[in-house]
């Protein structure tokens, strides 16, 4: 007699020519994931992308700390984009106190975050050169980041978890010479980073690699919901920076990039053409900025929100990134919720790599800009 | 273009890096060198001041022991911990001061921003690694030496690139 297993604990039926792969949930290749991957001979049959292994409760922990306290581990989930996980948070909870920043805050916030934004994606470029076979990618971006590390660590005191950003402002003003010293940096770090259009992305070996592998069609990303590069390389023009300005954004010009092929070199190429977007934005604050202003409004201890509940987002390196405060007249936020960017795109990963040969897996995995700790909140 | 025209369009930008200057960090030889003294926070405006963050300086003289840098802490790292000090303050009457573990701190410098009465402070010592887990906490008395510290190396550009100098 056969008895009826409950679903979900039924045993598969197993092909002899397909096989099952786990890549990860140890490092390589995959970051600290798993995809279960079911090969036929060296095409991928199916994927499975399984998250959830640096799970580190950072909604709940936010319910147990004040507004303020709140910061330092609010920004772990990315400390790499350290200024752009906060910058939804203290916009939240500003609206929740009914805090106006000062002007001068704006502006910094905006070079803070843009000068993060580049940080974030060179370390993503460079991962993603390495795990492509070129070497040179790696060491070039992990380089040229130390430039804007050292700008960063000159203002905010700390090499990558600045906790920069407060509800009200920002920490401290920068040092003396700070437009003097950015503006030499920026450009430097501009002539830098076209240099490496030469030897990745118009290398002939890189575009054969990548043009055409996993390829996400404009009505899929749409369907599926992702965000940031992976929206833009689809032809989707959706920067929240242009779109729904906030801070600001709204008196600097924007230019959002798109791309329209949607394959792995289109979604890569997308984050480069940020980068010298976001030196253009942070030559733009530096000029128009306030010179000399309060950048921080005094708060009392223990600030109380009213019963009331906001919902922000932003750009952050990785797409729109949102945060979700609800507030019942406590010091602390009675709910918290981080709507994030690498989740969303993750999304995507079932559908771009069925079909494709298994040596495109790491082309196609990091091209989705996706980052495993922030996914896993 | 070409396959091969872009092949040795990449070598090319390669090579010439063959004579560009290292943009390389020497670290124990060379340190880099931040602004100003450290990380501080004026409480009358509620402002910081720009500088490195890294291992506190607590003055026992301005010190009340009001634990206000242990309260910011608990919900971060809980690294401070307040403790009896030998010597008497006037305006200390509890006579405890904070000691704080560097095992547990994350540097964050919320405690800094607490202290309403200038007695905290960051400086830029960085080099704080031991042998035990014990030499990590440092007692009020040795947050009160003025570290020594020797960082002078900063990033010039010219027209061969950057370089650490």
């Amino acid at each position: 007699m056969t008895t009826q297993l409950p679903p979900g604990l039924q045993l598969e039926k197993v092909d002899e020519r397909i096989m099952t792969l786990n890549v990860g949930p140890q490092h390589p290749g995959s970051g600290h994931m798993r995809l279960i991957i079911k090969v036929d001979g060296d095409y991928i049959v199916s994927c499975d992308p399984d998250p959830g292994y640096v799970h580190r409760g950072e909604e709940k922990m936010a319910e147990y700390r004040n507004y303020i306290v709140n910061i330092p581990h609010l920004e772990r989930p990315v400390i790499h984009d350290s200024c752009n996980v906060l910058y939804p948070y203290c916009l939240g909870v500003e609206e929740l106190l009914g805090l106006e920043v000062p002007e001068r805050a704006k502006y910094l916030r905006v070079i803070a975050s843009e000068l993060n934004r580049c940080v974030y994606i060179q370390y993503w470029l460079a991962i993603y050169g390495i795990f492509l076979g070129h070497s040179t990618m790696f060491m070039w971006p992990a380089g040229d980041r130390e430039l804007l590390i050292d700008l960063l660590e000159k203002i905010t005191g700390a090499r990558v978890t600045h906790a920069y950003f407060v509800p009200g402002g920002i920490r401290n003003d920068v040092p003396a010479n700070f437009e003097d010293m950015c503006l030499k940096r920026v450009n430097y770090f501009e002539k830098r980073i076209k240099e490496y259009a030469a030897i990745f992305y118009d290398n002939p070996i890189l575009i054969s690699r990548t043009q055409g592998a996993g390829v996400l069609s404009r009505e899929d990303a749409i369907r599926l919901g992702t965000t940031g590069s992976t929206l833009r390389a689809s032809g989707v023009d959706f920067d929240l920076r242009k779109k729904e300005p906030y801070d600001a954004y709204g008196e600097l010009d924007v230019h959002s990039n798109v791309l329209k092929d949607g394959d792995s070199y289109a979604r890569s190429k997308i984050p480069w053409l940020d980068m010298l977007e976001s030196c253009n934005i942070i030559r733009q604050a530096l000029q128009k900025m306030p010179k000399s202003g309060s950048v921080r409004v005094k708060l009392k201890p223990n600030p109380k929100g009213g019963n009331d509940e906001v919902y922000k987002r932003v750009e952050s390196g990785r797409g729109s990134l949102g945060c979700y405060i609800v507030s019942r007249s406590q010091p602390e936020p009675y709910r918290l919720k981080l709507s994030v960017g690498s989740f969303r795109n993750l999304i995507c990963m079932p559908y771009l790599l069925k079909g494709e040969k298994l040596g495109n897996m790491p082309a196609v995995y990091w091209s989705l800009n996706y980052w495993p700790v922030e996914a896993d909140r | 273009m070409g396959t091969a025209t872009g092949i040795i369009k990449a070598l090319n930008s390669g090579i010439k890096h063959l004579a560009i200057k290292r943009f390389t960090l020497r670290y124990p030889e060379q340190k880099l060198k931040f602004v100003g003294d450290g990380y501080q926070f004026d409480p009358t405006t509620g402002v910081g001041i720009a500088g490195y963050k890294g291992r506190h300086m607590l003055f026992h003289d301005k010190c009340t022991g009001c634990q206000l840098c242990a309260i910011a802490c608990e919900g971060v790292a809980e690294a401070i911990g307040m403790v009896k000090v030998q010597d008497e303050w006037k305006h200390n009457k509890k006579g405890i001061m904070p000691q704080i573990d560097y095992g547990k701190c994350v540097f964050c410098g919320l405690c800094v921003d607490a202290c309403p009465f200038y007695a905290l402070y960051m400086t830029n010592d960085y080099e704080l690694s031991s042998f035990t887990k014990e030499a990590l906490i440092y007692t009020p008395a040795q947050l009160q030496v003025k570290p020594f510290v020797q960082q002078d190396a900063e990033i010039i550009f010219d027209s061969r690139g950057a370089t650490h100098g």
